[in-house]
């Protein structure tokens, strides 16, 4: 029972969508001859997957989020997922640790431990029933806060170099992985997707209340530790090799739903199609917009998405 | 038959008790309004029987088997619940909100909009099915929540205190469709403010068949039908104030006497 204007609408947004990801890998400054073959297929085809990876699992893990949490500004860093990251990066990167053998770097490996951890600690007292989601929002900041204490402190003992480094990791950029960190994300964002959008029943009722959702049948503390475990492990990849990207898994849900409506059957698959689309756009614009310089994606994200939302919602009839 | 038991349930918090020594029972076409001063347990009765709370002492039960052990959909399929307050609201139709309350039955979106559609209309609500929870008022947000109630279709229900906030029309409104809800053989567990409330749902005839439960510091203080001479003298009694019967169109009304003392605390 999708209305004919809706169906319209939500055409439009795949189009576009698709339209972005597709044009994406041919924006940036061009290369004479053979090299520019090799950047197309080795560089940016790659990095345009990436992108759509990350941006689209980001999204999703965003708009479920707000629904577990019954919180508009719920995101992953809500958890403590980002802070952990940060935290496990920072460690590799200042006590300079180096690679392993099959080409991962130590960095991602830690980000990636890192931002399980936290978020272990936070789905471990979401699955002890009794507890009301406000209960967990304060676990995540606190565990948040923990982390980013512990970072601060390494980053104060750190090298100057060391630091630096630090910094522009904890900014959030795409990285030239090649293929093998977009097959490294893939597995982890399908079974993301697929355990997220598969809970889309469930967080429907648990969006009209925590209690009414219990009545109506919903065993509120399983599906809360399967949707922050699950959204940790995406967003936990993500993390790991692009540091902490922001603004994208808060504003691409809401620019969605003020788009299509707040229906989660429509709103998370959606997220997913517009976060992979807006994240690789943003990456063209960081190729570009300095010449000769790219800047970290994290800033264009920051710069476009907050004036998108601010627009939105101030044009939202009243 | 669908049967909710509260066998001698005591529920505990930190240096209070909330609930003392409870026993009711709930069947199918069973009328039980429960009534009682601010603090009386009202609430804490209904999250245990609903499993929110575990009784430190005594059993609560669905048909035999304790709530707090049977898996969500099957106790779903028994017991549903209608609330204080409102639902949380956000800028979905009405329709997905009554259609997310079937989640016990494993259906498709489809089938479980269809039913949403048949509780609105139920409810008087229908015409509110396209319309953004955002854009309701107060009296059709219940309503709206009440056809959510109906769409689950459990054989019981748990109504706490569903009209509080609402002008006196659409007091009266929710009140008559509980009062047909009743009548069509579900059982219902109803705490109320105000015992007029029944005047609205309970015909004439059925008086005999509606249960007053009085509850007062976690206990149940009396149980009496809905008809009893005495009522209003027990009423009195529990709240702390003088209230007599009165008679308004041949229908017994319960009001507190102005010129009785002030409350007894």
């Amino acid at each position: 029972m999708i209305s004919r204007r809706e169906s319209v609408k939500i055409t439009a947004l795949v189009a576009l969508s698709a339209l972005a990801l597709s044009a994406a890998p041919f924006v940036g400054p061009s290369f004479p001859g053979e090299a520019s073959d090799f950047i197309f297929w080795q560089l940016r085809v790659p990095r345009v997957l990436m992108a759509a990876l990350v941006g689209g699992t980001l999204s999703l893990v965003g708009a479920v989020y707000q629904t577990l949490f019954l919180n508009p500004l719920a995101s992953p860093s809500t958890v403590g997922t980002t802070a952990g990251a940060t935290l496990g990066a920072l460690i590799a990167i200042v006590y300079g640790l180096g690679r392993l053998s099959w080409g991962i770097s130590i960095v991602v490996l830690f980000a990636f431990i890192g931002a399980l951890v936290a978020s272990l600690v936070v789905t471990m007292v979401a699955v002890r029933g009794r507890v009301r989601v406000n209960d967990i929002v304060l676990v995540g900041i606190s565990c948040s806060l923990a982390a980013a204490a512990l970072s601060s402190g390494i980053l104060a003992s750190a090298d100057t170099n060391a630091a630096a480094a630090a910094v522009r990791w904890s900014i959030g950029h795409l990285p030239q992985v090649g293929y093998r960190g977009v097959l490294f994300m893939l597995p982890i964002s399908a079974l993301t997707a697929v355990a997220l959008l598969g809970l889309s029943r469930s967080l429907d009722t648990l969006a009209a209340g925590e209690e009414v959702a219990h009545s109506r049948g919903v065993h509120v503390a399983l599906v809360r530790a399967a949707a922050i475990g699950c959204g940790s492990l995406g967003v936990a990849g993500c993390v790991a090799w692009c540091g902490p990207i922001a603004f994208v898994e808060l504003i691409v849900p809401h620019i969605v739903r003020l788009i299509v409506g707040a229906r989660r059957g429509v709103v998370l698959p959606m997220s997913m199609v517009v976060g992979a689309a807006f994240l690789a756009l943003c990456d063209a614009g960081a190729r570009t917009v300095l010449a000769g310089r790219e800047l970290p994606v994290g800033v264009i994200t920051a710069a476009l998405g907050a004036p998108a939302l601010l627009w939105l919602v101030a044009r939202q009839p009243r | 038959m669908t049967v909710l038991e509260l066998d001698r349930v005591t529920v505990k918090v930190p240096g209070r008790v909330l609930l003392d020594d409870v026993s009711l029972r709930l069947g199918a076409s069973d009328l039980i309004a429960v009534l009682g001063p601010n603090g009386a347990g009202k609430t804490t009765l209904v999250r245990s029987a609903l499993g929110l709370v575990e009784p430190a002492l005594g059993r609560v039960t669905l048909d035999g088997v304790p709530v707090a052990s049977l898996p969500g959909r099957e106790r779903a399929a028994k017991l549903a619940w209608l609330p204080q307050r409102g639902p949380l609201v956000e800028p979905t139709t009405a329709l997905e909100l009554v259609a997310a309350a079937r989640f016990r039955f494993r259906e498709s979106r489809a089938s479980s909009r269809a039913a949403a559609m048949r509780a609105l209309a139920a409810a008087r609500a229908d015409a509110l099915e396209a319309r953004l929870l955002t854009e309701l008022s107060g009296g059709e947000l219940q309503r709206v929540a009440f056809a959510s109630l109906l769409a689950q279709e459990a054989p019981l229900a748990l109504l706490d205190e569903p009209a509080s906030h609402l002008d006196p029309a659409r007091q009266i409104e929710l009140y008559a469709l509980v009062g047909r809800l009743w009548r069509s053989g579900l059982g219902v567990l109803w705490v109320m403010h105000d015992i007029n409330a029944l005047a609205h749902a309970v015909e004439e005839g059925e008086a005999a068949r509606a249960r007053v439960v009085g509850l007062k510091n976690g206990q149940i203080d009396f149980v009496a039908a809905y008809g009893a001479p005495d009522l209003g003298a027990r009423l009195g009694a529990l709240f702390g104030v003088s209230m007599t019967a009165v008679s308004v169109g041949g229908r017994r009304v319960f009001v507190t006497d102005p010129s009785g003392s002030a409350p007894r605390p």
